[in-house]
């Protein structure tokens, strides 16, 4: 039923798309539209990486001019057709997609947005000195592209760019709520968790830049078309920080977002051109912000001070659109200050603000039913295979030195397959650091893990989560925003193996791995007893319900070794008796597990092995009985006399 | 030879200015973790306004105080408006998007208020060159480099000899703890921009009159400081003299044996490559990720 209404909905508004040129028959309309749906296609993109990734790119201004230059310099030095362009155009930009993601390797934030700001001024400083190839500032001249020998007019050409908008918007939405979209999330919610499930932080980044800038080396080869005649001067800082405005006013990870930042952009130059229309529109909106504002105050919601600031600078903008003789020259200020807004007072944008105002629920929630209502089939808790008894993991001689403190000192663990392994000292004594050894964050200063029978030295934190150890954190580090199905089936990214083809095709392969592993992930929420909030955002659940959805996103790896970090910790008497439970089971099903802990009956009921660290060294190894009774565990623990 | 000293030398005059502005990231960046994107246009700012006062008549020696106090108002302002809220709600986007919003907002203003084209900076000292090494070197250049490494010094004595400089080590060592010892940390934070954009006005007056002014100056300035203060490492002090140097001297070469309108791109590139290798700078100590 709802489905039925979305389609004739998405018809209908396919349609009005493609009559447009007829309708109004105004070659300035055709043109303007056809912009906004280019830039769309920029914002499709741009919202991969800021959006989803989390990161800030001021790069991207550069990789719309990398497309537009590969597009027009094909056309002035080879007279290449435009279905040799346009691949060609995605080709380029996507490989340049691929350096910029280089030092993303390294460096993320404030240190990322200046790399890519660096990589967008490099371009345009290229695109002007490179005359040989670009003729620099005087710009290339093009005309329309031929399609089967016949020059496309204006309105043929919008219906070009209308269909490439299609294809983008599909692709796009596609590959974003598939594993691969998962993946690009999970970077933002937590990098370590993500690599410690076996999605490489890095090699993710990489994809979603080389599919950020192929989009938008694909929207440059149109502007370029569009236009009839490009110039570096196009690609500037301002267009950078156009398209940010334009995804942040819109509305993050959500591709209505992009279609209306890009109208916004495009329009509000047109709007201040009209100085007329400008006073209105700046009189109205700053009746608005000081209607809400003293709504806000009212009800107590806001600080006079913090209420004033947008205001103060509404009615400033409004009372300087009525001083000013013409707006254009002060086009960047509005923009700016609508940046200002935008970040402090509209943050989740334009979409994000209207679903907030109307309880809409997203798609993630919508999946969640879906995925509840499907049969489970057999046991969503894999099994650990190799028998019993041997040495799955051996650490030897691990030194862990951080400038002077030597965290761990020479510790030596030996954990038999098939047991729960305790892991016991003070705070500070070197449990967690152990666990970060072990998966791959910390590189031990000397020493030797050997897992299964391979060494572990030189391999990624994602290479030893694939390898079968999984873990949960101390302080828990979920994806927030995204649902708790999701957080699994983020666990579940290794059961993939589509690639972008499918993904972008729906081809079967993908569809039927889509919907498996949504199963498990569902079994996998029932077993830890969280079936009923699949839908909701990680960051939304109870603290004892998170560290419980951790287990359940750590089973999702199929872990030989399951990593506990203090799982009880924060949980009342009925939660912790019931996290019992899921670790026996696990115990069950062959995976072995490391316990840290400080319940220590927690600990003395569950664990066959006990190990204690005492300021980076091992002090009693044995059965909990025999530890508990050890005198340098009682000094540890409760201080010895002094001596 | 001769030349290579002649651009040598102003290389360091150049790279002086730059460790000037990356002085203001690092400084902002020890107290709240937070860097003004728009530090370029405050030195276009500090520039334009100085070339004002100059033009209605006060003297050169007398007007850089005047810009470094307008300096200081411009950094509270840019720290009040657009990096405390995103400071409060602990958004990094926030700080990154508002300081960038912020920097084209003066850069616009400074457009409609002296104008897009270029602008010449009288020099307050004699144009003629000295002699020195053989080589040509104007008294501006010695100005500069005199002019840079003072106010750093100053600094630096007012942050480790005063008690308002230790709030500010301080709040850079552990901003909650300092809070705690009843620090008013906002203060300091608002402090340490004002410092920051004082110091980039500063850097202003002193290149302008061996550049031109105009309101397209900061951006590119900015951009390659920022390069300078991560070689340099954003948290150790003096490696950003010697990083300044480097870029300041790979530049003028780079202009004079390539192309001028390359001389941009060694900075860049070099930002690129050292932020892909080692982010935490050639001087600086990479940090411990806790888990």
């Amino acid at each position: 039923m709802k489905n039925a209404k979305q389609i004739i909905a998405a018809v209908v508004a396919i349609a009005a798309l493609f009559l447009f040129p007829q309708a109004t028959g105004n070659p300035y309309y055709i043109h303007l539209v056809e912009t906004i749906m280019i830039y769309a296609i920029v914002l499709f993109g741009l919202d991969i990486v800021v959006g989803y990734t989390g990161q800030v790119s001021l790069g991207h201004a550069g990789l719309f001019g990398i497309g537009a230059y590969t597009a027009g310099v094909l056309i002035m030095k080879l007279g290449a057709p435009v279905y040799v362009t346009l691949p060609a155009a995605i080709a380029v930009t996507a490989a340049f997609g691929a350096i910029l993601a280089l030092p993303a390797l390294r460096v993320t934030g404030p240190y990322l947005a200046m790399v890519t700001l660096a990589f967008g001024t490099i371009i345009q400083i290229l695109i002007n000195e490179m005359t040989f190839l670009t003729e620099g500032p005087m710009g290339i001249t093009l005309t329309k592209p031929e399609l089967f020998g016949h020059l496309l007019d204006e309105t043929e050409y919008y219906w070009l760019v209308a269909v490439m908008l299609l294809l983008s918007l599909v692709f796009v939405h596609r590959v974003l709520r598939s594993h691969l979209g998962r993946a690009f999330e999970a970077l933002r919610g937590s990098p370590v968790a993500s690599d410690c499930m076996g999605v490489s932080v890095y090699q993710y980044k990489v994809y979603a830049f080389v599919i950020s800038a192929g989009l938008a080396g694909l929207a440059g080869a149109l502007y370029a078309y569009s236009e009839q005649y490009i110039s570096p001067n196009t690609y500037n800082f301002e267009q950078t920080v156009l398209f940010l405005l334009a995804i942040i006013m819109g509305g993050r990870k959500t591709r209505t977002g992009a279609l209306l930042g890009a109208t916004i952009i495009v329009m509000l130059p047109k709007l201040l051109d009209d100085l007329q229309m400008f006073r209105y529109v700046s009189v109205i909106l700053a009746i608005i912000v000081a209607v809400s504002a003293g709504v806000a105050l009212k009800r107590g919601k806001a600080t006079l001070q913090a209420a004033m600031i947008p205001v103060v600078g509404s009615i400033a903008l409004a009372g300087l659109s009525f001083k000013l003789e013409t707006m254009t020259d002060w086009r960047l200020s509005v923009f700016g200050l609508i940046t200002l807004f935008v970040v402090y007072y509209l943050q989740d944008g334009i979409v994000g603000f209207v679903r907030n105002a109307l309880n809409l629920r997203g798609h993630a929630a919508s999946d969640a039913d879906i995925a509840s209502a499907m049969t489970p089939t057999g046991d969503a808790l894999s099994r650990a295979g190799g028998d019993a008894g041997g040495n799955l993991l051996e650490a030897k001689g691990i030194l862990m030195q951080f400038g002077g403190l030597k965290a761990l000192n020479n510790v030596d663990i030996t954990v038999k397959r098939g047991t729960i392994h305790g892991l016991i000292g003070p705070n500070g004594s070197g449990k967690s650091t152990m666990m970060n050894v072990l998966t791959g964050i910390y590189v031990p200063t000397a020493g030797t893990v050997s897992f299964a029978g391979t060494a572990q030295a030189g391999r990624t934190s994602s290479e030893i989560a694939l390898s079968g150890i999984a873990r949960t954190f101390q302080n828990v580090q979920l994806f927030g925003e995204m649902s708790a199905l999701q957080n699994v089936m983020v666990g579940l990214h290794h059961s993939f193996k589509s690639n972008l083809a499918d993904v972008a095709l729906h081809l079967p392969r993908y569809l039927r791995e889509n919907r498996d592993t949504s199963v498990r992930a569902m079994g996998l929420l029932r077993f830890v007893g969280l079936a009923e909030l699949a839908g909701e955002e990680a960051r939304n659940l109870p603290y004892g319900k998170q560290r419980l959805l951790e287990i359940a996103r750590a089973l999702a790896l199929d872990p030989q070794l399951l990593l506990l970090d203090e799982p009880a910790a924060g949980l009342t008497a009925p939660d912790i008796k019931e996290l019992l439970a899921i670790i026996q089971k696990i115990r069950e099903h062959g995976v072995t597990v490391i316990l840290i802990e400080h319940h220590m009956d927690v600990v003395m009921s569950l664990c066959d092995t006990v190990s204690v660290l005492d300021f980076g060294q091992k002090i009693a190894e044995g059965l909990p009985a025999e530890v508990q009774a050890n005198e340098k565990v009682i000094e540890a623990y409760l201080g010895g006399q002094a001596s | 030879m001769q030349i290579l000293t002649q651009l040598v030398f102003s290389g360091i005059a150049l790279g002086m200015i730059y460790a000037v502005i990356a002085f203001g990231y690092q400084l902002t960046f020890a107290t709240s973790d937070t860097l003004n994107f728009g530090q370029g246009d405050a030195l276009m700012l500090g520039a334009m306004v100085g070339l004002s006062l100059v033009g209605l008549g006060v003297n050169y020696w007398l007007m850089i105080p005047i810009v470094c106090v307008f300096g200081a108002l411009q950094g509270a302002f840019v720290e009040r408006i657009g990096v405390r809220p995103a400071i409060k709600i602990k958004s990094e986007f926030g700080w990154i998007m508002s300081t960038i919003a912020l920097g084209i907002i003066f850069k616009n203003v400074a457009e409609n208020l002296w104008g897009r084209d270029d602008l010449k900076f009288p020099s307050p000292l004699p144009e003629a060159p000295l002699h020195f090494l053989g080589a040509n070197v104007l008294p501006m250049e010695i100005l500069v480099i005199v002019g840079a490494v003072g106010m750093m010094l100053a600094v630096e004595f007012f942050n480790r000899k005063t008690i308002y400089g230790k709030a500010v080590v301080a709040t850079f060592n552990d901003r909650d703890a300092a809070k705690l010892m009843g620090i008013n940390t906002g203060l300091v934070i608002t402090f340490s921009y004002a410092l920051s954009s004082m110091s980039a006005a500063f850097a202003g007056v002193l290149i302008a009159p061996l550049t031109l002014t105009g309101a397209t100056m900061g951006a590119v300035l900015g951009l390659k400081a920022f390069a300078v203060a991560i070689i340099g490492g954003l948290t150790s002090g003096m490696g950003i003299i010697l990083g300044g140097i480097i870029l300041g001297v790979a530049e003028t070469t780079t202009g004079f044996y390539l192309s001028t309108g390359y001389k941009d791109v060694p900075g860049l590139v070099l930002l690129l490559i050292v932020l892909a290798v080692k982010p935490a700078g050639l001087f600086g100590k990479s940090a411990i990720k806790k888990v």
